[in-house]
């Protein structure tokens, strides 16, 4: 059987290597040249919980998961019971038949366990076991085995070729050259959204990274932390997350562009020093990923919960800037893009985003000269006043070590930087970050900041990664829709939505209470006509999205 | 007094506060590092909350005034970011050992090279005279009126313990000798902690409890746990230096010689960089 879309399930405990094989199944589909997105989920556990990682390919550029799978492999019985069910018309089951014992299951029993107990590190060999009966179905022959254990299990080469190779003829007979996947244009890059975030900001101009580890945004400080000596970056994880903001805002000081990363509870923390950010007038960069909330929450799942967090945290008023990533390659520039509007207008700047995109996978189309350049408004010369009032609310900038003298403060201060009650200078202070708002408005009012897809049907409105879910539940469906993502939710660009004023949108966010749906009936004055909401934990589904929106179109 | 270190704004310290004869040696020690080679461009101050972070409004050095507990966070941040600056961070007892407590341990365990000059005047006496946890038991406050139900934290011994590779306590009172101090602690690379005996004549007026109990210490002490001996000492408080010991600093071993904000990575450069890395 040809396929154009084809997904990938494998499941497993933790520590059974399912993450690793979701990953040597994508590079095996990016290896014939076609798109992929690959998502796992997992529980905050390092062994034996469940995992399971979902891959699916495409000719075309592929914007989700699919829940309906065309080849799907539990290695141990958890897994069977969860993803039987999940398998697609036609599809291929394959399981542990070591794992589950002898009765009456479904699909292609293999003896994975008993199949690596002769070699060293049996248990991490599972994940690959799955990967070699996916080569057997998709006729793929032994030299392409070779090429993936090579390329992605290089540890334990030789026992990792010879266990694989022997799934493979055990597999073939059973489940041997099924499935054809025709081969796509050319091998492209496959970046997952951490990676494309903090890639992203360096090619900004990132030179300094801080964070203390939080799910989902620790793949970020992992990725950047192993690539620091090469890129150039330094990377430092300190105390707490109160260190991590405090830090970030110091290094700013000294002209080095700087972010953290964290999530939500860790954000909580360093709410008081965003704040500083503020009054200060210090640029720094936050990646803020959303896992389920509140508190602890589901600590490795998939929300859009803090969107009125990201928008509203900090005592006091100050201008800032929040911008929601649908893909993630968007996520790359946009990183890079908020990283020079942060030095532009020396405010704080959040790039929202949550698990689903942060920890997701997807191939690219990338030329990374095309991302923004951080060049702030530098001091030409002459007296300088860290703070003095000017038109648009931005003071350019000196980094030490000056003969001027350059005060920053978190206090109501004086043009200089000292301390002032006096009721005329905190006036104008106020006034400054007005304008300062005001400017950073016109600023979008020059740029992309809505993306727009489809041009005839109703109104979808959504944000950030939930994007990728309705664009891949229209096409699945063939249904038509203008899908409208605003990229930016502070300053919101109301002037980029492109309603009619009586248009009311279907809303589409994964939020129990609306928060998407109240900010874009607070901003347009114009309430949603419906809001299709998801909170339990993981992202859509295209076609159970397909169907929500059949009910509502 | 009137020169190129004070700034044009009022002061309003009581008169009689510990904090003008610190501000006197501060100053002094900025003067001596001058002369022997550290202009006071690469001197960077940051504060925090309380009658110390005031400094910052006074005193003519290029700074960060930052949060209540945080301003070993903020100077770390600028530490990392460009080492060629010295920084020194004036704060204060409940600044530092209440609120920020943990920037205090950890940049001594992690031998950030930075300078902490700890007002300790044993009060709030911003919020109007409340215990600090340098405070003595029984002390009374507006928040503690039955008196402070807690024992003080030996904030030296503290330091000692976590790694801190400059240890030593000056005296408001005594300005020659707490300038020296400073510019030993300025001039150590490593994390130098200096705790200020500094008396509030509103809240907590220990001008003569310290003027009969500090003493200066005529021999530093010779071996760390001589250290840990001297520091706990409550019969007379040794004034000097306790501890100081040569170890690599903080940002030598997680960049090396790199300066993240002198040294910038040119665009092309990272264009370049990603490329490779993506195979692109």
């Amino acid at each position: 059987m040809e396929k154009d879309l084809f997904t990938f399930i494998v499941g497993g405990k933790a520590g059974e290597g399912v993450k690793k094989a979701g990953q040597a199944a994508a590079s095996l589909f990016v290896d014939l040249g076609r798109h992929v997105f690959q998502a796992d989920e997992y529980e905050s556990l390092i062994k034996g919980g469940h995992n399971f990682s979902t891959v699916t390919t495409g000719i075309r550029q592929v914007t989700g998961t699919y829940l309906k799978a065309d080849f799907v492999a539990c290695l141990d019985k958890r897994s069977y019971e969860l993803h039987k069910d999940h398998l697609a018309p036609g599809g291929i089951l394959v399981y542990n038949s070591d794992a589950l014992g002898p009765g009456n299951w479904k699909g292609a029993g293999l003896p994975l366990t008993s199949s690596a107990k002769k070699f060293p590190n049996p248990e991490l060999k599972m994940g690959l076991g799955a990967v070699a009966a996916l080569v057997a179905a998709l006729g793929l022959e032994r030299s392409d085995i070779m090429k993936l254990v090579k390329a992605e299990y290089a540890r334990d080469l030789e026992s990792n070729l010879l266990f694989a190779l022997a799934v493979h003829e055990l597999a073939s007979p059973y489940i041997g050259k099924k499935f054809k996947l025709g081969r796509g244009e050319k091998k492209r890059p496959m970046l997952f959204g951490n990676q494309a975030i903090t890639l992203g900001a360096y090619l900004g101009g990132l030179d300094i990274y801080f964070a203390y580890p939080m799910t989902p945004s620790s793949s970020a400080l992992h990725y950047i932390a192993g690539k620091a000596r090469e890129l150039g970056v330094t990377v430092i994880h300190p105390e707490s997350e109160i260190a991590v903001m405090n830090m970030a805002i110091g290094a700013a000081f000294t002209g080095a562009r700087s972010m953290i990363g964290t999530a939500g509870g860790g954000f909580g923390l360093m709410v008081e020093a965003l704040s500083m950010a503020g009054m200060a007038e210090a640029p720094v960069l936050a990646l803020l990923s959303s896992r389920v909330g509140p508190s602890t929450g589901a600590a490795t799942l998939h929300e859009q919960s803090d969107l009125k967090f990201a928008l509203g945290a900090g005592h006091g008023e100050f201008p800032r800037i929040v911008a929601s990533p649908g893909t993630v390659k968007e996520a790359l520039f946009l990183s890079a893009e908020l990283l020079d509007l942060a030095w532009k207008f020396q405010v704080p700047a959040i790039l929202l985003t949550e698990k689903h995109l942060s920890e997701s996978t997807m191939t690219l189309d990338l030329d990374p000269s095309e991302a923004a350049w951080s060049g702030p408004a530098m001091h030409a010369g002459g007296e300088y006043k860290r703070y003095r009032i000017t038109d648009d609310g931005v003071t350019p900038l000196l980094f030490p070590p000056t003969k001027e003298l350059n005060k920053w403060t978190s206090h109501m201060c004086d043009e200089v930087g000292l301390v002032s009650e006096d009721p005329g200078m905190i006036t104008q202070m106020h006034e400054k970050f007005i304008r300062k708002g005001n400017a950073i408005r016109e600023k979008l009012q020059t740029m992309h900041v809505v993306n727009t897809f489809g041009n005839e049907g109703p109104v979808i409105m959504t944000y950030g990664s939930t994007t990728m879910a309705v664009v891949e539940a229209l096409r699945f469906s063939g249904r038509k829709a203008r899908v409208v993502q605003p990229v930016y939710l502070e300053p919101f660009p109301e002037w980029a939505m492109g309603c009619q004023a009586d248009e009311r949108p279907i809303v589409v966010e994964q939020s129990s209470t609306g928060l998407f749906a109240k900010l874009v009936e607070d901003r347009l004055g114009v309430g949603p006509e419906a809001v299709i909401k998801k909170y339990d934990g993981r992202p859509f589904d295209p076609e159970e999205l397909a169907l929500s929106l059949k009910e509502v179109l | 007094m009137a020169d190129d270190l004070t700034l044009y704004h009022e002061n309003t310290w009581c008169p009689g506060c510990g904090n003008f004869g610190l501000f006197n040696a501060l100053k002094k020690a900025i003067l001596t590092l001058e002369k022997k080679g550290l202009p006071r461009q690469k001197l960077i101050q940051t504060t925090g909350i309380g009658c110390h972070g005031k400094m910052s409004d006074y005193l003519a050095l290029s700074g960060f005034a930052t949060l209540h507990g945080r301003a070993l966070a903020v100077a770390q941040g600028i530490k990392l970011a460009n080492p060629e600056l010295k920084i020194f961070s004036s704060v204060g007892d409940g600044d530092t050992i209440g609120e920020g407590l943990e920037h205090l341990i950890f940049a001594a365990k992690r031998n950030a090279d930075i300078t902490a000059l700890v007002h300790n005047n044993g009060v709030y006496a911003l919020t109007t005279g409340q215990v600090t946890p340098m405070s003595e038991r029984g002390a009374r406050g507006p928040s503690t009126p039955m008196g402070n139900p807690e024992d003080p934290l030996n904030a030296l011994a503290l330091m000692l313990e976590a790694g801190a590779t400059f240890v030593a306590r000056g005296y408001a009172g005594k300005v020659e000798h707490l300038a020296d101090l400073i510019v030993r602690a300025i001039e150590h690379e490593g994390f130098s902690f200096v705790e200020i005996l500094q008396p509030c004549v509103s809240f907590n007026n220990t001008y003569e409890k310290y003027n009969k109990s500090t003493e200066v210490m005529q021999e530093p002490p010779a071996t760390y746990d001589d250290a840990v001996r001297a520091v706990k000492r409550r019969d007379k408080l040794p004034l000097g230096v306790f501890y100081e010991v040569k170890k690599k600093p903080y940002h030598l071993d997680v960049q090396g010689d790199r300066n993240p904000a002198m040294q910038r990575i040119p665009r092309d450069e990272r264009i370049a960089r990603v490329r490779k890395l993506l195979e692109i």
